[in-house]
């Protein structure tokens, strides 16, 4: 099985086609454009299903840069 | 569909070579994932057709149906929730679920209801609709335990069940089947609450796919298969006709083949439906005629046309079923109980899809019959349909007795009688089903949506002839479209397709003659597009044009005149509408 940032960065990528893989290392929910509300949820939906986990409510609103959501899954999926 | 694989779907660029479809998408909630679900399963259906998805606002379906248009969408799909009924059914309102509130909620989903089937039947003269009732549980809102079914509950399912009834009754709207949906994505595994109270979205995403695949398989139907040719031994009936005997095969409970009695009830659904029913057996064919003549048949003999029985290659059979049919190999299904002569079925017809039949599994019998009503469904059936079996029968004595004669002199003694149609009446869907079924006389082989084809009818400059044919062997039904529009003197012809049924009667050069007379033009010029399977159009066009035909292929009045006087018959009558 791919390895979390892997599987992090095919999530990303469904969701802003248009970031390059060196665009979605370094993106956030401030300097990329389509990153808004109704993207967020997608991503956490798109997310959730493949890690097959949900997410907590309360975690979501610091869940926003790649770097962040990476860090919060390496923490669960190791926990 | 995963949504990730939904997203990567809708992330590439399409087909442009394909108009943009623009999908009106009418629902309550927040339609975020559905609406990816839909463009992805659309793109994969359409061949990468683009597709534009409007939604309207949250929590105003009707609001939303409402203001639903032909300037803003081609079709319209439709999702309806309990809430949108009552905004007390859904988790999000917190309206009272006391029992005195019960009869007004009640009350408030039947006037609701009527609202709604009133704005769908506006917006269905409009274009395409596709809808999907409520699917969620309902909320524990009636005073019961949950195992005891309410009156409340009861009759919100049953005011539901009637409005999809009712919505299914009006024409240019379709359904989603609440029972198949059931099987495909339990109840227990639809409703999101996360989901619902973070963003508004009241779906799991498996069902959201499960949803999304169903509406656009409403939308955008599928070809129907046209033929199905099947065994007789151990399939149509049980045992070996050869060797038990006449009264020795079997079809009921009594001798435990009861499921082969099933086969054929559905069998004869699909003959009247308009299916094409054809035996290839390995057999005596006198004792063949025989069984066939069996009243106690299920599947009448008559019905089956037609019947080859012989102990040659069964590819053999299927290919001279296929010529007498006159229709291609992928448009048929092959049914038998031996791999073995499926597999040399499918070896000498690959285009053929082959089905096992399954004579000791019942339960594998029944998903069989599921499949094949799938495979063979149709959203209605038209005159055209319950001629299609006898006609074909009679075309090949027609055949017979044209074979010793000319065209000319076959057609005067036929007593041929043509109609001829000029009108764009939408609710004739035998036009639009022969443009999107017919492969050899096609003039271009391009298939329309239902969309397209209303916008079509609604351009003032477009025309549409159909031609209805009968002679005394019987009636064919309308059986030849001719669509286009007329421009400063020109008759450009879109689309032409005559039915394979009514090859060889001179039903071209007709037609375009009316086309000439109707519209007094100079010229005539056609849309063509050679395809692997229009070589009997092409061949005529050769004819007409003394050259092979080209793309946007123009004829002169003059060469037109001239070459329909050379080639056209007298006929008995000839009606026009």
């Amino acid at each position: 099985m791919a390895d979390v940032k892997t599987r992090l960065l095919d999530c990303f990528a469904a969701v802003f086609p248009a970031l390059s893989p060196e665009d979605i290392l370094r993106a956030d929910h401030h300097n990329v454009g389509q990153w808004d509300s109704v993207a967020s949820v997608t991503l956490f939906a798109t997310v959730e299903e493949e890690f097959g986990m949900e997410l907590d409510l309360e975690d979501l609103p610091g869940l926003t840069s790649f770097e962040k959501i990476l860090a919060y899954l390496t923490s669960k999926v190791t926990a | 569909m995963k949504l990730i694989d939904a997203l990567r779907i809708v992330g590439q660029e399409g087909n442009r070579e394909l108009p943009v479809l623009h999908i009106g998408l009418v629902c309550g909630f927040a339609p975020t994932h559905l609406q990816t679900f839909l463009a992805a399963h659309f793109r994969r259906a359409s061949g990468g057709q683009r597709v534009e998805i409007n939604s309207g606002l949250y929590g105003d379906l009707l609001g939303n149906l409402d203001r639903l248009d032909s300037k803003n969408a081609d079709v319209a799909i439709l999702v309806m929730e309990w809430s949108d009924l009552d905004a007390r059914l859904g988790l999000r309102g917190l309206g009272s679920w006391s029992p005195a509130a019960l009869p007004n909620i009640l009350e408030d989903a039947r006037a609701r209801a009527k609202q709604f089937l009133s704005a769908i039947e506006r917006v269905s003269r409009e274009m395409p609709v596709a809808v999907c009732f409520p699917t969620l549980p309902l909320p524990p809102i009636p005073f019961f335990p949950g195992w005891q079914g309410s009156s409340f509950s009861l009759e919100l399912r049953s005011l539901t069940a009637s409005l999809s009834a009712d919505t299914a009754r009006i024409k240019n709207v379709k359904v989603v089947d609440p029972q198949r949906l059931d099987l495909v994505s339990p109840l227990s595994e639809r409703f999101d609450a996360k989901a619902e109270l973070v963003s508004g979205f009241p779906y799991k995403l498996a069902h959201a796919s499960a949803m999304a695949d169903f509406l656009v398989r409403l939308a955008q139907p599928s070809t129907p298969k046209k033929g199905l040719i099947t065994d007789l031994d151990d399939t149509l009936w049980s045992g070996i006709l050869g060797e038990v005997g006449l009264q020795g095969i079997s079809w009921d409970l009594e001798h435990k083949s009861h499921m082969h009695g099933a086969y054929q009830r559905l069998l004869h659904a699909f003959s009247e439906a308009g299916v094409l029913v054809g035996v290839a057996s390995k057999n005596d064919p006198a004792l063949v005629k025989q069984a066939l003549a069996r009243e106690d048949l299920i599947l009448p003999g008559r019905a089956v046309f037609p019947v080859e029985a012989s102990w040659g290659p069964k590819s053999d059979a299927v290919a001279r079923i296929l010529r007498a049919w006159n229709i291609s190999a992928d448009a048929v299904v092959f049914v038998d109980d031996s791999p073995m002569e499926l597999a040399e079925v499918q070896t000498r017809h690959p285009e053929i899809e082959t089905i096992l039949f399954p004579k000791n599994d019942f339960q594998a019998l029944n998903d069989l019959f599921y499949g094949l009503r799938d495979r063979f469904g149709k959203s209605s059936i038209s005159m055209e349909d319950s001629l299609r079996s006898d006609s074909l029968r009679r075309a090949q004595e027609a055949t017979t007795v044209a074979s010793t004669q000319s065209v000319e002199t076959f057609l005067e003694q036929a007593e041929a009688e043509f109609e001829f149609e000029f009108s764009k009446d939408q609710a004739d869907s035998r036009a639009f089903e022969l443009i999107n079924k017919t492969n050899q006389f096609n003039l271009n082989g391009r298939r329309l949506t239902e969309a397209s084809w209303q916008s079509f009818l609604k351009d003032p400059d477009a025309f549409l002839l159909a031609v209805t044919y009968k002679d005394k062997y019987g009636p064919l039904g309308k059986i030849a479209v001719v669509a286009g529009r007329v421009q400063a003197g020109s008759v450009v012809i879109e689309n032409w397709v005559m039915s394979c049924r009514a090859f060889s009667r001179r039903i071209e050069h007709r037609s375009l003659e009316e086309l000439i007379r109707r519209f007094n033009a100079d010229e005539v010029v056609l849309d063509f597009e050679l395809t692997p399977r229009n070589g009997p159009l092409r061949d005529f066009l050769s004819e007409l044009l003394e050259a092979e035909p080209a793309s946007h292929c123009r004829v002169s009045r003059h060469r037109m005149l001239d070459f329909l006087g050379k080639t056209l018959p007298r006929v008995a009558e000839v009606a026009r509408g």
